[in-house]
């Protein structure tokens, strides 16, 4: 698995710094600062434009930051009532966090479990049928969020989308529906859309951890009797807990912080409050509402919670091997 | 047995076999019923599985080629061929200037990102010194921070450069967003290269220069490909940023959010829509088919997803 998923990472042990440290010892200066010489300029960009913005998005939070403070640059702090009035919102309990959480939750497990099974259907098929599958979900997760998003929406569009028109041909509803006015049809096509364009990252990163699962086993698991069924469950997953684990974590991330699925459809640019997912609500309110402290307080919200799910992902990669 | 279960040919010389009794015969038989089953069954997987894959690209090529795409009554196939919502969109729609803007920032992206992640990924791969876990450390950490809660900040700090609704306060928030993943994924790549070719070069007399550009560089050149591929990515198809410091200066705009005019107050024109679609898509699904072997060793490795 550390072969087929890593990015290849040999000579990092004891030879490494022996040869790096240069051709003679005599430069032992310049070879101490070499490293920093060549990382400053990143670190300079990373610092300037990531690290200090987010220092600043939570000094935000903490200030009632509007139009006003922006043109003359006068802190106005008001300590944590940004958070008190998120936390008082009965916006956030019935509508936030069930889009947030819930279709995270939902949007990861049908994210997993399809390309599972996709990875599974593709070892089991021949290689040039592998190649047709592989080749057909490389477009899916090709198509950039913004216009897959637009095809989706075009897909159910309310007039004339291929979707209504179908239903009706088949005599299933007698005139066109609005799927975007509904906050769980709205939801239900985002999830459409967030499972078609994920899924294929996972099929392909679990084929690669199948395809190393030693033959013998499963083999010798089949002549025993074990069904299909049973040879997953027990030596599969068993075996690719790892590849599980990175997979699941990276989904999870991803699929809370859904914004381009969310804004770009109707309604999901806060004009439907029932759509308001953290991101969304965090961005309508800030700019939007010119309200960029209150904003800024949803999106610290929002990072704390990404940055606990990272924390277990950076745990288990630093059980795989070392950085 | 083991045997039989791989092929069929297998399958008749074992049946066929004097000594073998009936038992096993009609085992095999059973079994070779079983496959032909699971291979239909494999054939209706596969072809709902690419239903499902295809249909949103074979969609938009559908409606972006049909001089009738949205007005009703739409096929599979485009009832009249044209090419007319491509002229539109190139022409009128502004996509040529849209187009070039994109262009012009992912390149720049690209080229100022895969300078800085070379460089500070030699830093990270090759020496041992103080801080560096905590650097990788930071490094996967920062890809995980939310772009909504970036924009704010960088909103303001770009305001107060007087660089909002210019195409250089875009491209440095770019060259930030791609530069961890490059320095995540190069760092691999720099890693794999044998320390040995290096001090074959030392023993040869060349300086740390020297062997950086003849030894190094050469050898890392597919990682940086892939590594450029992704900063391509992401700055073309990026929309948070765009949307927010291009505003209102629309003969700047990108191509992802140079989409958003052909969406009017009562219909919008889905022709166009799906034509610029196309557009815009093309360059990208090229650009994964350069890199794709490498897709899922990198994306795993720590990753950032558009």
């Amino acid at each position: 698995m550390t072969n087929t998923l890593q990015a290849p990472s040999v000579a990092q042990g004891a030879p490494a710094p022996r040869a790096a440290g240069g051709p003679g010892r005599t430069k032992n200066l310049l070879t101490r600062t070499r490293p920093w010489l060549l990382l400053a300029p990143a670190l300079a960009v990373l610092a300037v434009l990531l690290l200090w913005p987010l220092v600043r998005v939570f000094l935000f939070s903490l200030q009632d930051y509007g139009l006003r403070e922006i043109v003359s640059g006068e802190p106005n702090w008001i300590g944590l009532a940004n958070f008190g009035e998120i936390f008082t919102s009965p916006e956030l309990y019935t509508v936030v966090l069930p889009n947030t959480v819930g279709f995270a939750v939902l949007a990861v497990a049908g994210t997993v479990a399809l390309g599972t099974a996709v990875a599974v259907l593709m070892a089991a098929l021949g290689p040039f049928w592998r190649t047709v599958v592989g080749s057909a979900i490389m477009i899916a997760w090709a198509m950039p969020a913004v216009t897959g998003t637009y095809v989706w929406v075009w897909i159910f569009d309310a007039d004339r989308g291929i979707f209504n028109e179908t239903l009706q041909a088949l005599g299933l509803q007698d005139e066109p529906v609005n799927w975007f006015t509904n906050r769980y049809t709205f939801y239900a096509i985002v999830l459409l859309n967030v499972i078609h364009h994920g899924f294929p990252f996972v099929a392909i990163t679990i084929l690669a951890g199948l395809l190393g699962v030693p033959k013998e086993m499963l083999e010798a698991a089949e002549m025993d009797g074990a069904g299909a069924w049973r040879r997953f469950w027990r030596i599969i997953v068993p075996n690719l807990k790892q590849v599980f684990a990175v997979v699941i974590i990276l989904s999870t991330i991803w699929d809370f912080k859904v914004f381009a699925q969310v804004y770009l459809m109707p309604g999901g640019a806060g004009s439907n409050r029932e759509a308001l997912n953290l991101g969304v609500w965090s961005y309508v309110e800030s700019f939007g509402q010119n309200r960029y402290g209150f904003g800024s307080a949803i999106a610290v919200l929002l990072t704390l919670v990404l940055l606990a799910i990272t924390v277990v992902y950076v745990r288990t990669m630093l059980k795989e091997d070392e950085l | 047995m083991s045997v039989s279960t791989t092929n069929t040919t297998a399958d008749v010389a074992v049946s066929a076999r004097p000594e073998a009794s009936v038992t096993p015969a009609v085992r095999t038989s059973r079994r070779s019923a079983r496959k032909t089953r699971s291979a239909a069954g494999k054939a209706v997987l596969v072809v709902l599985l690419l239903a499902f894959t295809l249909f949103p690209a074979f969609w938009m090529l559908s409606s972006a080629f049909d001089s009738k795409a949205g007005t009703g009554g739409q096929q599979l196939l485009p009832r009249e061929f044209t090419l007319d919502n491509f002229a539109y969109v190139l022409t009128e729609g502004g996509f040529d200037v849209f187009l070039r803007n994109s262009a012009i920032v992912a390149l720049v992206t690209v080229l100022a990102s895969a300078v800085l992640a070379l460089l500070a990924s030699v830093a990270v791969a090759r020496f041992r010194f103080k801080f560096r876990t905590a650097m990788l450390l930071m490094i996967l950490i920062v890809q995980m921070v939310p772009l909504e809660a970036l924009v704010i900040p960088l909103f303001v700090q770009v305001r107060d450069l007087q660089l909002l609704n210019t195409l250089l306060g875009l491209m440095v928030v770019y060259v930030a967003l791609s530069l961890p993943f490059g320095i995540w994924m190069l760092r691999g790549f720099v890693a794999a290269v044998p320390v040995e070719l290096e001090e074959a070069a030392y023993l040869d007399g060349a300086s740390w220069g020297r062997m950086f550009r003849s030894v190094m560089l050469p050898l890392v050149m597919p990682g940086l490909v892939a590594t450029s591929v992704f900063s391509f990515i992401t700055a073309w198809n990026e929309f948070i940023f765009a949307m927010t410091l291009l505003g209102g200066a629309s003969e700047n705009y990108t191509v992802a959010i140079g989409l958003k005019q052909f969406f009017g107050e009562h219909s919008n024109e889905w022709g166009y829509i799906m034509a610029a679609s196309t557009i815009i898509t093309i360059p990208v699904m090229i650009f994964f088919v350069i890199v794709q072997r490498r897709l899922s060793s990198g994306l795993v490795a720590g990753a950032v997803k558009g």
